[in-house]
């Protein structure tokens, strides 16, 4: 009824009448979108799932470990030893390159690395804070398949990261490990399916080789 | 009942030990500045807090700690790109990122003690003691420990230096070589006339040969050996009644009693750490036997702390005790020779009369299995009447035994400097060459050393540091650090060890023989080539011999024979004679190398600087110590600065206040106020060496003592980590309870002494906590055996990244160990016992500190260890006000801003380097723990015990600190949990520590005087 009103004096517009109604649902939306935007968008499932970035060199896992069938400890020689599953020097390489595509131009660094004695610069993909200490040792003689943790690096043309390999996700496993043990020498067999129920048949692996993981906090955060 | 009033000392039989311990002098007065000190946790914060500049009001404070929770969720972002950078070639057998074990030596005073590096990546990040080397046995000193920070120093020397004519230009090592060259060719044409060569101790085989090619070559040059520190004293009284320079060697394990005199034989000796070993083993009170150790001394030392009696007397007045001494032991019937054993200078019932027929009696009884120990610091008369002594009762091939003097044909160190000085003012040494050393520093004053360098026209210096005397000469080389270089040592004892490098030199340094390599024209200008020649032509060349030797760290069958030398008796006599001197009027100063700094080389070490002193818990500096009366009778407090003045030279110190210490004796620490040693070094202490002359290097008579009215603040760690129990008025009772101690004869009666049945017997009103770990860990810590020393701190400030804070944040209380060792006093302030306590974190099982986390960042594991994780870690600080104990440690600052890169390299990649605002503590090596479950689960065994050994636990030289798993019931640490001596500090706050003391044995001799023969 605009023209109801008095001559000078003030009457709100009927529109802001739906002021409080949308401040209301903008209350509720807004921080509930806030959260669910850092929930999910800070979690690691989406920063660090599928983190894929370029390496110095076009090295094909696919080819390589796929279709050569190179087992994983061919070039990841300490995985069984040592905390770190080392990338390989140079010189494990060339082992096959100084004949095989010894000229190739996709192998130039590798060449230049071997000559000049400097190490390969490649990027770190699966990258945990400082403030942890993953053993690899310790998993792998425990029957923790490398596809378990790293997914189907064998198909990968350029190495990604599969898995969000945050804390919680590690949880996961140490408090039910059954379902992603294995036999200990089938761990670089990257298609290996447990035969019938994984559970039950790793929760027979696990109580065989008295497997307890520890879920203390200074297993991993020292 | 069995509770005194004055604690937990009173034995059930009713007999009582009145033992009220106090920390310090303010303690025991309850002076009000004390009694603010404990109630505020942290000292200082209050006043912060306050202070309107940092507007941190109650409000300001509890937004920012809001703030911080907040922030404590958003971690989850990505972080930059790592890169992973592999070897082009990769060593054989090599695995990265798995630690490999080196064995080297380091050598201090021309003695070794052999260690096993831990290298990481190429890098040496942590030293260990060479179980296999005779003076280590496995532990290492804390200087030893600091030899890796040394390394990484980015002072140290980076290039040659060429001063000349005003000018500062930097060579090449070719310049240096053609120098060498041509100044050979100028030699030679002389016969070496002019030429002399000044360097520091060195047993180094490959040196001493090349010195004797040198001296072939060049027939008139000369080589001078100077340490401002040593044990010449020792050597030339030796030499005076056994013909020929010897070197002692002490059995502390064969020993029934021990007679120190001003010796600081535990902790001040090159093989303090093997006497530690053997005392500590010794003085658990296992079969009822315990050696007993009586110790006289001006200043109170680690060796008065364990002694079972003491007496403080001026340094000048030990020879008259010892004259006493032996005269009571004369009396008892051993035959000494003339002049020795006549005299009574104390007279009867004094106390120094006491304490010499309490020894005698003592020695009379144990015979051949009696020792009788002098410090370096004495004069050689006196050496020389103790060896006659140690003769007499037939202790030489027992407890003390003899080698041959590896160059007898040198001069006193005092001498050689002195000589070397005349021929530099006089002009008879044109050219000299010094390697190693500060002579210019740390040489005695009256030869004015660093004037007569300066005029000297052809110098050269090598030297790890660009120091005072680097500065003085006309070349500067850079030293290779021991770490560093190839070459060859022996221990004190004569075993060889080879030294290995574990890095390639930093800075492009260099060893002294391959620079006297140089200096003889050799083509090997190689460290690696001179050792292995040296080698191959003395111990066997081929690889077999060369390999086992860097394998063990030791060349098995290299340690020199025990003589059986023939007495002097004339001798004797005449050094007798010569001591009946009575002592100078006055006060006495004595001067002594600080137990970190050493002779002042270690003074730009920041883990050294900070570590307290034993005794007088000093950090960043050295104090004029004085006993309590002399304080008063001059007037003057703890801190406040005085002029020390002796044959008219003078230095001003400030006071320390030491219980314990000799009435008319000032103590000042040499090794500190360096003026050109670096920024650590910097500012830290005073020098002392102004007033060191050759005539009185240790002990100076008549020395006065003046007030100057200023203070310096002193950062001692004696006032903080105060254990707060239920308010101050139950302190004085409950403190007797954290060192509980007991005589032997005591322990033998009653066993459980230790034991408190009211609190183990307490119930529980809250359920017990199932621990469902495989392992529960456990320690075990032995106060009998811990000296006080100190290495425990350093190892785990080594191995945990602990950061170094500062002069005036150790003020504040803010040092970061996680290991401490607490000193106590106990009974009168002019003759009190020392007591010392390790404390780590006690690993509750009902920690009062996890109770209180709001973000559950410190809590238990399943194996009982109480976890701090810092990235939960929102810094509330709760946790550290509940602990009973003070052993957690916050970062109030970003400690690792200023690290520079060098110093880096040190880290242990093990373990977090933690940032500014999370607290840590002792994780009982929890790196180590796991390392060594990993290790045993893949390799599908069992853990050992014994296999996991903290860092703490491993260096410790008397082996008072035992690690291991509490389930199972063999280990050695069950076996101390339940020993009768064992018990929990605080036990009725109910925490239930994991680790366990044993109490404390002594052997004093019966009050009645007859005493049972304690072995």
């Amino acid at each position: 009824m605009k023209n109801d009103a008095e001559p000078g004096r003030f009457q709100f517009p009927a529109w802001t009448n739906l002021i409080r109604p949308l401040l209301a649902v903008v209350l509720v939306t807004v921080p509930a979108y806030l959260v669910v935007l850092v929930w999910l968008g800070g979690s690691p499932k989406t920063t660090d799932v599928g983190y894929r970035p370029e390496q110095p060199v076009p090295f094909s896992h696919a080819l390589h470990a796929g279709q050569l069938g190179m087992d994983c400890r061919y070039c990841h020689t300490t995985v069984e030893r040592a905390a770190f599953a080392a990338v390989p020097p140079t010189q494990t390489c060339m082992n096959c390159h100084k004949q095989v595509r010894s000229a190739s131009p996709r192998l130039l660094p590798v060449r230049e690395s071997y000559a000049s004695g400097l190490p390969i610069p490649w990027v770190k993909v699966h990258d945990l804070p400082d403030y942890t200490y993953f053993d690899h040792s310790a998993h792998v003689r425990a029957g923790v398949g490398c596809a378990s943790c790293h997914g189907r690096v064998d198909t990968m043309e350029v190495v990604q990261q599969v898995q969000p390999l945050s804390m919680g996700w590690c949880l996961d496993c140490h408090r039910n490990p059954d379902p992603h043990l294995r036999p200990p020498e089938l761990v670089t067999a990257m298609d290996w399916v447990a035969p019938g129920d994984p559970a039950e048949y790793g929760r027979r692996l696990r109580e065989a080789a008295g497997i307890k993981p520890s879920v203390d906090c200074w297993t991993c955060h020292r | 009942m069995g509770l005194g009033a004055d604690g937990m000392n009173a034995s059930a039989g009713g007999r009582r030990v009145a033992t009220r311990y106090w920390r310090s002098l303010q303690e025991l007065v309850d002076s009000p500045q004390f009694r603010k000190r404990m109630e505020e946790e942290f000292p200082g914060l209050a006043a912060e807090l306050d202070n309107p500049a940092t507007a941190a009001t109650r409000r300001s404070f509890l937004k920012v700690m809001a703030a911080s929770l907040a922030l404590a969720g958003l971690t989850a972002c990505r972080w930059p790109k790592e890169r992973i950078m592999p070897f082009a070639y990769r060593p054989e057998g090599y695995v990265p990122g798995v630690p490999q074990n080196f064995a080297t030596a380091l050598e201090l005073g021309g003695a070794a003690l052999g260690v096993l590096v831990k290298s990481v990546d190429g890098r040496p990040i942590k030293i260990e003691g060479n179980p296999l080397h005779p003076s280590s046995l496995g532990a290492a000193t804390a200087w030893a420990q600091a030899a890796v920070l040394e390394l990484y120093d980015p002072e140290r020397s980076t290039t040659l230096v060429r001063r000349e004519g005003g000018q500062r230009r930097v060579p090449t090592w070719d310049d240096f070589l053609a120098y060498a060259g041509a100044q050979m060719a100028a030699f030679e044409s002389r016969r070496g006339r002019g030429f002399a060569v000044l360097s520091e101790a060195t047993s180094s085989p490959t040196v001493q040969g090349l010195r004797d090619a040198l001296l072939t070559r060049l027939p008139e040059a000369r080589w001078y050996e100077f340490e401002p520190v040593s044990r010449d004293a020792e050597r030339t009284g030796l030499a005076q009644v056994y013909g020929t320079p010897l070197r002692a060697r002490f059995h502390m394990h064969r020993a029934q009693v021990i007679v120190a005199l001003d010796s600081d034989l535990l902790y001040g000796h090159p093989e303090a750490l093997r006497h530690a070993r053997e005392w500590g083993l010794a003085r658990r009170g296992e079969d009822g036997a315990m050696p007993r150790l009586h110790a006289a001394e001006a200043l109170l030392s680690v060796t008065g702390a364990a002694a079972d009696h003491r007496l403080a007397l001026p340094a000048g007045s030990i020879a008259a005790l010892l004259l006493q001494i032996a005269a009571e032991v004369a009396r008892g019937g051993v035959a000494l020779p003339t002049g020795v054993g006549s005299l009574s200078p104390f007279a009867a019932g004094s106390p120094e009369a006491d304490f010499a027929a309490r020894a005698a009696r003592d020695l009379l009884r144990a015979g051949q299995r009696g020792l009788v120990v002098v410090g370096p610091g004495q004069p050689a008369d006196v050496h020389a009447v103790v060896a006659a002594l140690n003769d007499a009762l037939g202790a030489v091939g027992w407890t003390v035994t003899y080698v041959a003097d590896p160059d007898p044909g040198r001069g006193p160190h005092l001498e050689a400097i002195g000589e070397l000085a005349a021929g530099l003012a006089e002009g008879s040494v044109e050219a000299l060459w010094v390697l190693g050393g500060n002579p210019a520093w740390d040489a005695p004053a009256e030869l004015e050393f660093a004037q007569r360098l300066a005029a000297c026209q052809q110098t050269l210096h090598l030297s790890l540091y660009d120091n005072e005397t680097s500065r003085l000469c006309r070349w500067h080389l850079p030293r290779a650090h021991a770490l560093e270089s190839w070459g060859d040592v022996r221990a004190w004892d004569g075993t060889v060890s080879v030294v290995q490098p574990l890095i390639e030199p930093l800075y492009g340094g260099r060893t002294p023989a391959e620079v006297l390599a140089a200096l003889l024209g050799e083509s090997a200008f190689s460290a690696y080539d001179l050792t292995r020649r040296s080698f191959a032509a003395r111990w066997g060349s081929g690889e077999d011999p060369w390999r086992q030797a860097l394998s063990d760290g030791v060349v098995k069958g290299t340690a020199w024979s025990a003589l059986a030398p023939r007495l002097s008796v004339e001798a004797v006599a005449e050094a007798a004679a010569r001591l009946a001197v009575p002592p100078a009027r006055g006060r006495e100063l004595v001067l002594y190398a600080d137990g970190k700094v050493y002779d002042g080389r270690f003074a730009n070490s920041g883990w050294l600087q900070e570590l307290p002193d034993p005794i007088t818990t000093l950090t960043w500096d050295n104090a004029a110590t004085l006993a309590p009366e002399d304080a008063k009778e001059l007037g003057v407090k703890h801190g406040e600065v005085v002029r020390l003045t002796h044959a008219g030279r003078s230095v001003e110190a400030p006071v320390c206040v030491m219980p314990g210490q000799a009435r008319g004796v000032v103590g000042l620490a040499l090794g500190y106020g360096r003026q050109a040693g670096g920024s650590v070094a910097a500012g830290a202490g005073v020098n002392a060496y102004p007033l060191r002359t050759a005539a009185a290097p240790h002990v100076l008579a008549g020395a006065e003592v003046q007030r100057t009215g200023r203070r310096r603040l002193l950062a001692t760690a004696q006032e903080h980590h105060v254990i707060d129990t239920l308010g101050m008025a139950e302190r004085g009772r409950r403190v007797g309870s954290l060192i509980r101690e007991a005589s032997l004869s005591e322990y033998q009666r009653y066993p459980e002494f230790a034991k408190n049945p009211a609190w183990t017997n307490a119930r529980p009103l809250w359920r017990k906590i199932q621990f469902k770990g495989e392992h529960q860990w456990g320690m075990a810590i032995d106060l009998s055996a811990c000296i006080g020393c100190g290495a425990c701190t350093i190892a785990c400030q080594a191995e945990n990244n602990i950061p170094v804070v500062g002069r005036k944040q150790v003020a504040n209380g803010r040092e970061m160990h996680w290991i401490r060792v607490d000193r106590y006093f106990a009974g009168d302030p002019s003759d009190p016992q020392v007591r010392f306590q390790p404390m780590p974190c006690q690993h509750c099982e009902n920690a009062p500190c996890e109770a209180v986390c709001p973000v559950a960042a410190t809590l238990h594991s399943e194996e009982g260890l109480n976890q701090m994780v810092y990235n939960r870690c929102v810094g509330t600080r709760y946790c550290s006000n509940n602990c009973p104990y003070k052993v957690r440690r916050f970062n109030f600052f970003n400690n690792f801003a200023k690290v520079p890169a060098t110093t880096r390299m040190v880290f242990n990649p093990e373990v977090t380097v933690r940032g500014r605002g999370v607290m840590e503590k002792c994780t009982f090596c929890i790196q180590r723990i796991e390392a060594g479950k990993i290790a045993a689960k893949n390799q599908r065994r069992p853990l050992r015990d014994g296999e996991i050994v903290p860092a703490c636990a491993q260096t410790c030289p008397t082996k008072a600190i035992v690690f291991g798993d509490l389930k199972d019931p063999d280990s050695e640490v069950s076996r101390l949990h339940r020993h009768p001596r064992a018990y929990g500090i605080l036990e009725e706050l109910f925490t239930k520590p994991r680790t366990l003391y044993l109490a404390k044995l002594t052997n004093p001799a019966d009050v009645a005087g007859e005493g049972e023969a304690s072995s």
